[in-house]
């Protein structure tokens, strides 16, 4: 698989010829991965996993431990499939560090952003997983023991947030900073109120009630409506670019460096 | 027969970018400013009780700060449209200068609360150091932005107005914000 298309070599005079997605199937193959990927997640998550909307962080540990008793099937049957496909967070990473690649602003950044997710998915996606999982599969534990992965896979879901502020961060600058005109100025915009809200998100490890705890308001449900936003407008703009790709489309690396 | 005058083209200061950010921004203040009431009226005597512990003298200089930061600014926008780039440069300078003094009274104000023990195990001094902890980073990117409307003045740079309204456009965002703000930590009774 090659980053672009190349031209094809013979073509017949005054054959139309249909170049569109011509050599970028694996664009739109990573494209639709994404998607999938994120649409999985929200179900995994939100709907079977129940960690959003949360459980109460002011519960006691036998409250706990019955919330896992309660909602045992839906958070094995939702966060096992969700193990299966966690690598679909790398492939997300991918499509987007390939469209920052194409930004005048330079690779480094695009490095920057896929580390920083790739970090940040495992004490934000992964420990959370697992934590819940330990939990309704050792059922037999005590209740201080249910207690803790209670609140350590919150509490590393929703308040690990600095790998995704600095993902955020490069990316930014990185559309602040594009000339190519890969992705509008405003999604910089809506990415810096991103940056905002996961610094916000952050101070929930001091709280067990009110606004600022993991179910709080302002660090909880106005964050999801920003990520929420931030995400179908980065989908949205990613079709868009994916469409714009041809096979004229010049190659990301010289073809002498990539076989 | 005479024939009417085009009708003059209309123009956005600015550009549709920011305009995403500024209207955008206030939204989402807007949802933290509900919800800071909601809670306010639902403690209604702890939150007047802790308030009485801000010194609106702060405050009122604080905003006095702003708003005469904000008029420098607007006055940027009218000598870039006169193409009187020195004279911009130097007023935007000033609003810059005055968003720095505003950020070390702020900073001096939170020094002096923690040093009275007003910390976040209080509800009010929780939504006080967050509102004004998100204002603040407001202001240090004001101030970034502001300073790329300099660069943009330099005599070697490419001095385009928009770049200017840009700025100051979100600094005055900004400066609404805080006056808001304060109307909503110090005054409201």
């Amino acid at each position: 698989m090659t980053d672009t298309a190349t031209a094809p070599e013979h073509e017949d005079a005054g054959e139309p010829t249909n170049p569109a997605r011509a050599g970028k199937r694996e664009v739109w193959g990573v494209y639709w991965a994404f998607s999938i990927f994120y649409t999985a997640l929200t179900v995994g998550i939100c709907l079977l996993g129940r960690a959003t909307p949360p459980p109460r962080p002011d519960v006691t540990a036998l409250q706990a431990a019955a919330w896992f008793d309660k909602h045992e099937t839906g958070i094995q049957v939702g966060f096992v499939f969700l193990l299966l496909i966690a690598g679909g967070a790398a492939i997300s990473n991918g499509i987007i560090g390939y469209f920052m690649m194409r930004m005048s602003s330079g690779k480094m950044l695009a490095y920057a952003y896929i580390a920083a997710m790739g970090v940040g998915a495992v004490p934000g996606f992964q420990l959370l997983l697992v934590c819940w999982l330990t939990a309704t599969f050792r059922p037999d534990r005590s209740p201080d023991l249910l207690y803790l992965l209670y609140d350590l896979g919150m509490l590393s879901y929703n308040g690990s947030l600095g790998c995704f502020t600095a993902a955020y961060t490069v990316m930014a600058i990185a559309i602040f900073y594009d000339r190519n005109r890969i992705f509008p100025k405003w999604f910089a915009y809506v990415t810096v109120w991103q940056i905002v809200t996961e610094l916000l998100a952050s101070q929930m490890w001091l709280y067990h009630s009110g606004a600022f705890a993991w179910n709080g308001m302002i660090t909880l449900y106005i964050a999801i409506v920003i990520f929420g936003l931030w995400i179908v407008c980065l989908l949205a703009l990613l079709r868009g670019a994916a469409a714009r790709e041809t096979a004229d489309t010049p190659a990301l690396y010289e073809p002498e460096g990539t076989r | 027969m005479t024939t009417a005058p085009p009708p003059a083209r209309r123009r956005l200061p600015g550009d549709v970018d920011m305009w995403v950010m500024i209207l955008g921004d206030l939204f989402f203040f807007g949802c933290y400013f509900v919800t800071y009431m909601v809670f306010r009226a639902l403690s209604a005597e702890e939150f007047a009780a802790a308030q009485r512990h801000l010194n609106v003298g702060i405050g009122v200089a604080n905003t006095v700060v702003l708003l005469t930061s904000s008029l420098f600014a607007a006055l940027a926008v009218l000598a870039v449209r006169e193409d009187a780039w020195r004279k911009a440069r130097g007023l935007l300078l000033a609003a810059g200068a005055c968003g720095a003094l505003f950020t070390v009274i702020k900073v001096y104000e939170w020094y002096a609360k923690i040093g009275e023990g007003h910390t976040i195990e209080d509800e009010f001094f929780s939504f006080y150091y967050v509102l004004t902890g998100v204002h603040l980073v407001h202001v240090l990117l004001g101030l970034l932005v502001l300073g790329i409307g300099v660069r943009e003045l330099r005599a070697s740079g490419r001095r385009r107005p928009t770049i200017v309204e840009q700025s100051v456009l979100l600094w005055h965002m900004i400066d609404l914000l805080w006056v808001v703000i304060f109307a909503l930590l110090y005054l409201m009774g």
